[in-house]
């Protein structure tokens, strides 16, 4: 196990979740990846930064094999990712994704965009299912919108509908890309909100957002990344008050 | 879910999976097979109609194409054709004059239909759209029906009726009007004519550099159009000094018909592997970045056998399925030159189908009016006036106000489309309404309408097959006669198969023409 | 300066809807006063002065024509009336003709249901009403002033045209602005007013009967009503009515899911059963039936309903997936075989039967671990099979067995119910394969990709008539044999092949517009790729493909007609080719075209005007 544990796994005296280690991916002939290695302990919040095009939306969707990956590898809770149907079930099923655009299902209610993956996939009986759903959504905030459909629910309200989505598969790790940025000023805090009560209840969790505040108030760790590579890596007080790489230094004065 | 003990539910896996496992083998498993089933069962069916087939005596093959047709046709350019193979030819010719001359009509009609939909004038809109919908909602077959059997129930043909007597007639036989045609003298005239072309492009070029470099008019189209001019009445009285083509022609002809088939056979072959090996090159060209070849996928894996695949399944088409391909390449290229060769020059060899040997110093076009030979009969074809028979003219008729009605609401929708912001815009730019609809909204709403305008000319194209229900020898009835009489009913489908696929096509390539060139033009 | 301007998002499909009518209108100004509408709308400018008179004159010219030739004395409309029968069912046997009236009823009464339970019915204001209604006056009257009659004709029409108009008028003016605008009736309500108008005409007007004597001459019954349908045609009515009532009783009481999907099974075995049991009444031979047909549907409820409970077993893994495909291979092998291991059958069509329902059984087992989650869902996934095989094999054995109807040949539909039966059956046909066909050419699979667009391309790229042809001629080669199949049936093949690549090319407009966000938010939830198709995409993209699916099914209903070149006896055929052909009615053609003309031209216009409410109700492109 011990060879499992990375600097900053040992740092925390737990072990990782994911490892991602030398990872590339092209897109024809574009790399938007250039040997990415990094690592999240479990329960670790990890903040992504960097600027537009950087690649962190292309790793962060190739941890959950939305994108393919060519080289390097990538383990999640020990289970590397190949094209073994098995690990990409397994995988699948332990990490939940919230995406921008909520990407809710638009012709089911909200009960049943909750239930549909554990009822189909995890094979849970309807009745239980349900019961979960709403115990989730209670937890988001929003029982009462069980009947209605994401067409009718506000931004903030569908971005939690999204979350209770994901975490109704029970998975350990939720990645989180850019959850806020499709979202108006006043609704961001609500979602954020949902998002810091789990990392307070231990998930880990793996975030890309422009949020700065929340990156300082809630992460363990931030990584920079830029033109597909991790450029810095560090604790958000090391990061905000005294980068090392130039790189680093410039985008946080274009961005704060 | 707190989950203090991690490692309980870790899978230790590493190396490859299993192939059933493998998301990439299974991929590819799975499509395999289907293929490979569906080749089966093709190959199945193929079995069991062969077997069929001889049981019942028939054979399929395209011997026919070749020996004596044994049939007579209503109409066309031949109507004794020789062969089966000359047979469908007539049958094509036929079908291609009605899906041109029905293109041609179809499209005025539906241009002004759609400009009275759009009209502010109530009538004129309401007698647009009651055009449309009536036409549209009964089908195409019951309409050629009922304009035949209206056709049928005209006046006979007699010598002094018709609308205007000896210019147009319509009666139960057709439709007859005088007509312009193709006179011996018109390739030399040709030959004139494109010279005239090249001539006329250089000076276009020429007078649009001096408006630029001078900022004055030049009359550039007035310029052109004299041009042509010029070589088209100075060609019709000289054109027969191109009477010498004729030799050159001829002699491409005998060069050609040299060929040995396994020559064109090994080119042919050489040329397919070449362009596959071309496009796998450029696609790795593509993938190579200064740090290197960029790491390919499966997926671009495929691509470059599957180009390799279509060079060798060009080669089998060419060495095993169709051997004769290369003959018949050669054979009829040659023939295309001595045909050609024949239209230049005195040539007695070459005879009318009267005996006379054509006249090259002649006129490049003539005319004539309709012709009764007799009350009952118009004189069919030759230089007589243009004669739709009844069931030409009921097709014609039928498929042009059909597609008329179609293409109407496609330039209303275009020009719909363009017009709200648009005129608005041209109208604050201080153009005139004429001005704004000439130079603003109709390139635009033709831009707009092309694409499923040419969807309209492929549809009129397969619907000119209808004329079968009222017995117009097209390429489908006369394929029709050919199996009730040899029986050969695969080889003859699978020639209306490659006929129409290739007119589609032809219309394809002409509209994507037009579509790129016009998404040039905007840029 | 035009770059700045955004070109115009259109897409080829958009041409294929018809844009709504208001577009092209000119604008209504209610306050207008007539002279002041004419003086805008007619002669507006000196050119329009002229258009309006051009157009005018040739208006007037072709309705004169029209009327002209449809009134003129050597008409033989006694050709249609006597022939009407022909033309609707060709030659079904006169004593058995109640079973056409039951088949339409049971049809009618569940449409009338349907239109309840899915709320299928729009509304209708009183101001359109009155519109309509004044409108049809209107018509009237142009009738009765253009129309070649004789005087006291002419004043019976300009009569009647002037009590309708009166109707709307009285319509529009007995309510106010307000209430005309904003009271709305069902239009289900205001359809069957105009057929009880219809229904209760057959029993007042004096429709000539008409029927071939005994000599073969047409014998005209003067005067008396067209009794042979005045009571089947009111019973119909009825159960329009009653059924659409009872549907709206019991609408918010029934399982709203459930019941559309009960529903929708039943329009699917409708054509069948219409078809197969009603119309053709198999003479079931009981000995065989009891002795075979039985035993053997019970093996496969019975050794197929084992296999499925097995396979949706929680613990059996790939293992039930397997089973399913060595299944489906043994199938496909006793197909191509020509080994008759199962010999001990006494015919080929058990045979058939045996075969189908193993095919059957593979692919349902694929489904299998679907269902693995507790035993009620595993239940239900069984009595799907078990309902399925009841069906199947009833409709096979139905199928199978000779005709209790005394007719010469198996045609023995025609006319207008072989039209609607052969359309109904390519929509059948022709929608899984297109939406397979769909799929195959949006995926990301390239094999499949290539076979789908070749398939879609060159189906399209040809004439519906060699298809024809060649389903009808060549189609009967290609079978093993022993194995035979009724022109009918092969016509249904290519035709359903056929539009499903029309088909495939409307859905692939839908599964387009899915944004890439649904698939790989269905694919992180850890949805198969099935699965994601199944409650995902397909949904979605079907509902986005509604309008050009309507426009495709208008489109398969007029391209019916062309079975009649082809030699089946559909009304076409009757009117261009039979009547003609009578010896009282020689050369009767246009007649029975015009009449032909006007029956499609009703349903197609219908049809196509349904679909574009049906547009502005789904609301397209705001969801
Ligand atoms: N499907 C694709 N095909 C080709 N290139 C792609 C594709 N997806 C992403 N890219 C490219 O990969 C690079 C990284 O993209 P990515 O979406 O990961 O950036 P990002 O860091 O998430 O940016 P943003 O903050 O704007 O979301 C970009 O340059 C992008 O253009
Ligand atoms: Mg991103």
């Amino acid at each position: 196990m011990t060879a499992n544990m990375s600097a900053s796994g040992m740092e925390l005296g737990r072990a990782d979740m994911i490892v991602s280690d030398g990872v590339d991916k092209w897109y024809g002939d574009f790399q938007a990846l250039k040997g990415v290695t990094a690592q999240v302990a479990e329960r670790e919040v990890v903040v992504v930064l960097g600027p537009s095009g950087s690649g962190k939306s292309t790793w962060i969707r190739c941890i959950n094999r939305l994108e393919v990956h060519q080289g390097g590898t990538i383990a999640v809770d020990g289970v590397e990712l190949t094209n073994d149907t098995r690990n990409i079930d397994k995988i699948r099923s332990d990490v939940g994704m919230v995406f921008q655009q909520f990407n809710l299902f638009p012709h089911l209610t909200v009960m049943d965009n909750i239930t549909l993956a554990p009822r189909w996939v995890r094979k849970q009986p309807k009745a239980e299912a349900e019961t979960k759903a709403m115990e989730l959504l209670e937890r988001v905030g929003i029982p009462e919108q069980a009947a209605k459909f994401p067409g009718q629910l506000s931004g903030g309200q569908q971005q939690r509908v999204a979350i209770a989505r994901s975490l109704a598969m029970e998975p350990r790790i939720m990645l989180f890309d850019e959850p806020t940025s499709a979202l108006d000023p006043e609704m961001i805090s609500e979602v954020l909100e949902v998002m810091k009560d789990l990392a307070r209840g231990g998930m880990t969790m793996m975030v890309v957002t422009h949020e700065m505040g929340f990156a300082r108030e809630v992460a363990d760790r931030i990584i920079f990344m830029e033109s597909g590579e991790i450029v810095e890596v560090g604790t958000p007080e090391h990061f905000f008050t005294n980068p090392t790489e130039d790189r680093t230094k410039l985008f946080l004065s274009q961005i704060l | 879910m707190t989950m203090t003990e991690p490692s309980a539910s870790r899978l230790e896996v590493s190396g490859k999976p299993p192939f059933y496992r493998d998301v990439t083998v299974v991929k590819w498993l799975v499509q395999l097979a289907t293929l490979f089933t569906l080749i089966f069962i093709t190959w199945f069916l193929a079995r069991e109609a062969g077997d069929n087939l001889r049981a019942k005596g028939l054979t399929s093959g395209f011997e026919f194409l070749g020996q004596p047709a044994g049939f007579n046709v209503s109409e066309g350019i031949d109507t004794e054709p020789a062969t089966g193979g000359r047979a469908l030819w007539v049958g094509m010719v036929t079908t291609f004059r009605l899906a041109i001359s029905g293109i041609l009509a179809a499209t005025i009609l539906g241009i002004l239909v759609g400009l009275a939909r759009l009209s502010n004038n109530w009538i004129v809109n309401r007698v647009g759209s009651v055009f449309v919908e009536t036409i549209r909602n009964i089908p195409l077959i019951v309409q050629i029906v009922l304009l035949f059997a209206v056709f049928g129930s005209l006046s006979r043909v007699e010598l002094d009726s018709g609308p205007i007597n000896g210019w147009l007639h319509v009666t139960n036989k057709g439709v007859s009007m005088p007509r312009v045609f193709i006179a011996d003298g018109f390739y030399q005239w040709l030959v004139f004519m494109l010279i005239g072309l090249v001539v006329a492009r250089f000076v276009r070029k020429n007078r649009i550099a001096a408006q630029e470099a001078t900022g004055e008019p030049s009359y550039s189209g007035l310029a052109t159009l004299g041009v042509l001019l010029l070589f088209a009445i100075v060609g019709w009285f000289i054109h027969p000094v191109f009477g010498f083509i004729g030799g050159p022609l001829q002699a491409i002809s005998d060069g050609i018909a040299n060929i040995p088939q396994v020559a064109v056979q090994v080119a042919l072959t050489a040329l397919a592997f070449f362009a596959a090996a071309l496009w796998v090159k450029r696609f790795r060209d593509s993938r190579r970045t200064p740090a290197g070849m960029a790491a390919l996928t499966d997926d671009d894996w495929f691509r470059q056998i599957f180009a390799f695949v279509g060079a060798a399944a060009a080669a089998a088409f060419l060495w095993l399925v169709w051997p004769g391909f290369s003959d018949w390449i050669v054979n009829s290229s040659s023939d295309l030159f001595r045909v050609l060769a024949d239209k230049f020059g005195d040539n007695p060899e070459f005879l009318d189908a009267d005996g006379v040997a054509r006249d090259r110093d002649g006129a490049p076009f003539g005319w004539a009016r309709p012709d009764i030979v007799q009350p009952g009969n118009f004189a069919n074809y030759g230089d007589q006036g243009l004669t739709m028979s009844q069931g030409f003219a009921a097709v014609f008729f039928g498929i042009v106000f059909y597609t008329a009605a179609f293409i109407a609401e496609i330039v209303r929708g275009g020009i719909l489309a363009v017009a709200k912001g648009q005129s608005e815009a041209a109208a604050a730019l201080g153009l005139s309404r004429a001005q704004a609809l000439r130079k603003v909204i109709l390139p635009q709403a033709f831009r707009v309408a092309l694409p499923p305008l040419g969807n309209q000319y492929l549809n009129l194209t397969k619907n000119t097959s209808l004329a079968v229900a009222v017995g117009l020898s097209e390429v489908v009835q006369i394929g029709q006669t050919v199996i009730s009489q040899s029986g050969k009913s695969l080889s003859v489908f699978v020639i209306w198969m490659s006929f129409y696929l290739c007119c589609s096509l032809t219309i394809s390539v002409i509209v994507n023409f037009f579509n790129v060139r016009m998404k040039i033009v905007e840029r | 300066m035009s770059s700045s301007v955004v070109p115009p998002n259109l897409t080829p499909e958009d041409f294929e809807v018809e844009y709504s009518e208001e577009a092209s209108l000119p604008p209504e100004d209610p306050s207008l006063s007539p002279s002041v509408w004419i003086q805008k709308n007619l002669f507006s400018s000196p050119s329009s002065a002229v258009l309006t008179v051009v157009f005018s004159v040739i208006a007037v010219l072709t309705i004169r024509g029209l009327l002209a030739f449809i009134l003129g004395e050597e008409r033989q409309w006694d050709a249609i009336a006597t022939n009407s029968r022909l033309m609707a069912a060709q030659g079904y046997p006169l004593d058995q003709f109640v079973r056409i009236w039951v088949a339409f009823g049971s049809l009618i009464g569940l449409a009338g249901f349907s239109a309840a339970i899915f709320r299928a019915s729009g509304t209708i204001s009183l101001k359109r009403i009155a519109i309509w209604v004044m409108n049809i006056g209107v018509a009237a009257g142009v009738i009765g002033l253009l129309a070649p009659l004789s005087s006291s004709g002419r004043m019976g029409w300009i009569i009647a045209a002037l009590v309708v108009f009166g109707v709307g008028a009285a319509i529009w003016f007995g309510f106010g602005e307000e209430r005309r605008r904003s009271t709305f009736i069902p239009s289900i309500w205001v359809l069957s007013g105009f057929a009880l108008i219809g229904v209760i005409s057959l029993w007042v007007v004096p429709y000539g009967h008409y029927f071939l004597g005994e000599d073969g001459r047409a014998t005209v019954e003067e005067g008396t009503v067209a009794f042979s349908t005045q009571m089947p045609w009111t019973v119909m009515w009825a159960i329009l009515v009653v059924s659409h009532l009872v549907g709206l009783a019991v609408r918010d009481r029934l399982p709203a899911q459930a019941s559309k999907g009960f529903l929708g099974l039943l329009w699917v075995i409708a054509p069948f059963v219409a078809n197969w049991i009603i119309l053709r009444d198999p003479d079931f031979d009981y000995d065989h039936v009891f002795s075979t047909d039985i035993p053997m549907a019970l093996a496969f409820i019975v050794i197929g309903g084992a296999v499925l409970w097995a396979q949706s077993s929680s613990t059996i893994g790939e293992t039930g997936r397997l089973l399913a495909i060595a299944i489906l291979l043994a199938a496909v092998y006793t197909w191509v075989s020509r080994i008759e291991f199962l010999d001990f059958l006494p015919n080929w069509s058990m045979l058939q039967k045996a075969r189908l329902s193993m095919l059957f059984l593979g692919l349902y087992g694929l489904a299998a671990s679907n269902f693995s989650r507790d035993n009620a869902t595993r239940r239900a996934y069984v009595a799907g099979w078990v309902i399925f095989m009841v069906i199947f094999h009833w409709l096979v054995t139905a199928v199978n067995s000779p005709s209790t109807l005394n007719i010469q040949s198996d045609t023995y539909l025609g006319g207008f119910t072989l039209t609607l039966f052969i359309a109904w059956l390519t929509l059948l046909v022709s929608f899984p394969i297109g939406v397979v066909m769909a799929l195959g050419r949006t995926s990301n699979l390239p094999i499949f990709r290539l076979l789908s667009t070749g398939y879609i391309e060159i189906i399209r790229g040809v004439p519906l008539i060699t298809i024809l042809f060649f389903f009808a001629n060549i189609l009967l080669f290609f079978l093993p044999e022993g194995m035979e199949i009724a022109k009918v049936a092969a016509v249904v093949i290519g035709y359903g092949l056929f539009s499903a690549a029309y088909l495939a090319e409307n859905v692939r407009g839908g599964l387009q517009s899915i944004r890439r966000g649904q698939f790989e938010a269905a694919d992180a939830l850890g949805l198969t790729t099935s699965q994601r198709t199944a409650f995902i995409v397909l949904p979605q993209a079907l509902r986005v493909s509604i309008p050009p699916l309507v426009g495709q099914a208008i489109a398969t209903f007029k391209e019916t007609a062309l079975v009649a070149i082809i030699g089946l006896n559909d009304f076409l055929r009757i009117a261009n080719n039979t009547i003609p052909a009578q010896t009282d009615f020689v050369g009767a053609k246009r007649e029975g075209l015009l009449i032909v003309s006007a029956i499609y031209f009703v349903v197609a216009f219908s049809m196509s005007k349904y679909s574009q409410r049906l547009e502005k109700r789904l609301g397209l492109g705001t969801r």
